[in-house]
């Protein structure tokens, strides 16, 4: 008898997850998915997958960033391309290096040097702009500070591309890729190593950010500022340095998924865009300061890019994605998996 | 009006409260803000390209990218300044008008002194569906949904190649057969003037004050019988309209239109000297826009090997301006006002209550 209960509970349970407009929707992109796996063939799939799991990384260190210090991070693509300019930087003289005297260890390692440079380079920027810029707003701004600060991060947006142009020029600095080992074969498709290396980086990055999230101290003080400001003042936590940590660790996860992406996205001053208002995709569609929502919401946002670029022709990938997204601003302005969250963004 | 809520005792009543009856000149003066200061300037502005080194070509051309700007300002701060919703789309508007002008007289051989003005059209229609779109949301994510419009309406503009020629760019006719820059100035010029005189009447009006207390509290706005619906959706429609009028002759004066014309840094701009103008006070950004212009202009041509330097110091003022000054020049220009009529007092303070 129990034992029923608990099952039909269960069962009822399950639909009801599945019934909802995020099981729908999770629902509808497997199926879009798999249609588009049995016309177009799996290898439309794998650029979906590797760049699915970066915007995720990007897009959760967009909403940390809102849901801690109440920041639309307007210059969330300058760190993504501030990262494919460090790993540029780095990797290049590296892999030239490598070319006169060959070592395997390096070569195989070089690449992960670059990405870590560039996360480091990444939260290095954050916290100095955090202690520089949104630090002196906070003290002057009472009222308004969703607006002005987002007017400030489009000042900063406008400095940082300007600034990496002067240094650097507008040129394209690229690299074809990463590892120089042959592509090898799953299903049938050819993957490249490189594609492959970024997509398991990405979900253990994923998976790390989520641990540090739930299971230290540090991180559930970060959750609690994101939930509550004036309870988490409360019970002592030090607000400033949650504010430096979140910024570092924001702007790290761009700039890795930048660095990540270099083979895809050469390096140039206004590269950080397209990701950036993708970001602004995944977020929207997921909901603010859900984590494990913006993994899914990065495919959904992937699949539909390259399903788009592939039926309806290169260049118009930006277009409908946008189009859904603005129809899940109207329908479920909270997003898909998104809870009430603090009313302040409403102001 | 606020006077007669007070519950005075009768005789301390001056006689000064007896207002007298608003003259036809007074009242446009007052609907349109004019100050003796800010006449001096237009008249000035207005004769600027007579005076000698604002003659030469070059800087003509300044004039009218500065004019343009200053315009857009004006149109762009009637949203963000009086219902508090940024339109991030905006540039994309502006875009949509200079292409229906442009393709009209392309494709149909249309005047382009029709076309300026079919152009609105589209423009404000579109408007008025990102009103309807932004309705539900709030700050920030209305200022989202703005951006995504005018994203989507960039994408389309970049890929519909067989209409718009897409980044290869769209040749269109020029107002004038002249190559000089002396009447575009004055075209734009007066589209400014326009701009100025019907947004700030607007604002001015009851219909000015229902958007002011939207952009301030909405439910309390609502709850006082403003209908925010309505209010919105003619806010965005109206700012959309002149953002499509003025597109009109960006593509007309420019003579070249690509997609760029509706990407978001261009936004950015308008948005930098709108809000270093002060927002709410409809004449800031256009105040601003001219220093402005000239000094990033100047920048630009004097330090060519530094190309983008001109950008990154609006950036900086733009922090600037958020983090020490967030009213802007508006805010600094009624300070000022203020000190002087503390130091002078003026006999016909009274007339305020006319207020």
């Amino acid at each position: 008898m129990q034992a029923t209960q608990t099952q039909e509970s269960f069962i009822t349970d399950l639909l009801r997850k599945v019934f909802s407009a995020a099981g729908l929707t999770i629902l509808l992109t497997l199926v879009i998915a798999g249609a588009t796996v049995f016309i177009a063939g799996p290898f439309v799939l794998i650029n979906a997958i590797v760049t699915g799991g970066m915007w995720a990384l990007m897009a959760a260190g967009l909403s940390l960033v809102f849901g801690v210090m109440n920041i639309v991070n307007f210059a969330h693509g300058e760190f993504f391309m501030v990262g494919t300019l460090v790993a540029y930087f780095v990797f290049t003289p590296l892999s030239a290096h490598l070319k006169t005297n060959p070592s395997p260890l390096l070569s195989a390692v070089a690449p992960f040097l670059g990405i870590l440079a560039a996360a480091l380079v990444g939260a290095l920027l954050g916290a100095v702009i955090e202690k520089t810029v949104f630090l002196q707003l906070r003290k002057r701004t009472k009222e308004q500070w969703i607006m002005n600060s987002f007017l400030l991060t489009v000042g900063l947006s406008v400095i940082i591309i300007n600034g990496v142009q002067i240094l650097w020029g507008t040129n394209f600095k690229g690299i074809t890729r990463y590892w120089e080992i042959p592509p090898f074969d799953i299903l049938g498709v050819t993957v490249s190593v490189d594609r492959a290396v970024v997509f398991f980086l990405a979900m253990a990055t994923m998976l790390l950010f989520w641990y540090f999230l739930r299971n230290t101290g540090t991180g559930r003080a970060i959750r609690a500022v994101s939930q509550d400001e004036t309870g988490a003042r409360m019970v002592g936590i030090d607000m400033n340095r949650i504010q430096v940590l979140t910024m570092a660790l924001s702007s790290a996860l761009a700039a890795l998924a930048g660095a990540s992406l270099l083979f895809m996205f050469p390096s140039y001053p206004t590269v950080g865009l397209k990701p950036l208002y993708i970001a602004w995709y995944v977020v929207i569609l997921v909901g603010m300061g859900n984590v494990a929502g913006a993994l899914v919401g990065g495919f959904i946002v992937a699949l539909l890019q390259t399903m788009t670029s592939y039926f309806i022709g290169p260049g118009w990938e930006d277009v409908i994605p946008t189009a859904f997204v603005m129809l899940i601003l109207l329908v479920k302005p909270s997003g898909l998996f998104g809870s009430e969250v603090k009313g302040i963004h409403e102001r | 009006m606020t006077q007669s809520t007070k519950t005075m005792p009768s005789e301390s009543i001056p006689a000064t409260l007896e207002v007298p009856p608003e003259s036809r000149l007074q009242y446009i003066n007052r609907m349109l803000g004019v100050s003796r200061l800010g006449l001096v300037l237009v008249i000035l502005l207005a004769a600027l390209p007579f005076i000698p080194p604002f003659n030469r070509e070059d800087l003509l051309r300044w004039m009218i990218g500065a004019t343009l700007i200053a315009a857009q300002a004006i149109a762009f701060d009637f949203t963000t300044g009086y219902i508090n919703v940024v339109n991030f789309g905006f540039a994309a508007f502006l875009g949509v008008g200079a292409y229906t002008s442009a393709l009209l007289a392309v494709e149909l051989g249309v005047s382009p002194w029709i076309g300026i003005f079919a152009g609105v059209v589209p423009a404000a229609v579109l408007g008025f569906f990102t009103g309807v779109l932004t309705l539900r949301l709030r700050g920030i994510f209305a200022a989202l949904m703005s951006w995504f419009v005018g994203l989507a309406l960039l994408g389309i503009a970049r890929n519909w190649v067989d209409l718009t020629r897409g980044p290869l760019g769209l040749s269109a006719p020029r107002f004038l057969e002249t190559s000089s820059n002396r009447p575009y100035f004055y075209i734009i010029f007066a589209m400014m003037i326009v701009t100025y005189v019907v947004l700030r009447w607007i604002t001015r009006s009851h219909i000015g004050l229902a958007f002011r207390a939207l952009g301030q509290n909405i439910d309390a706005a609502r709850a006082s019988g403003i209908n925010p619906t309505f209010y919105r959706v003619l806010n965005f429609t109206v700012q959309c309209a002149f953002a499509g009028w003025l597109g009109g002759f960006y593509a007309h004066y420019y003579g070249i239109l690509t997609p760029q014309v509706m990407a978001t840094s261009h936004t950015v701009e308008v948005l930098a000297i709108a809000y270093v103008g002060g927002r709410g006070s409809i004449w800031g950004g256009a105040f601003v826009a001219f220093p402005f212009i000239f000094f990033f202009e100047w920048l630009r041509s004097t330090l060519t090997d530094l190309p983008g330097l001109h950008l990154v110091l609006y950036g900086v003022l733009l922090i600037l301006v958020m983090i020490f000054y967030p009213g802007g020049v508006a805010q600094l220009y009624e300070l000022l006002k203020d000190l002087v009529s503390r130091f002078r007092p003026d006999p016909v303070s009274t007339t305020k209550v006319t207020k």
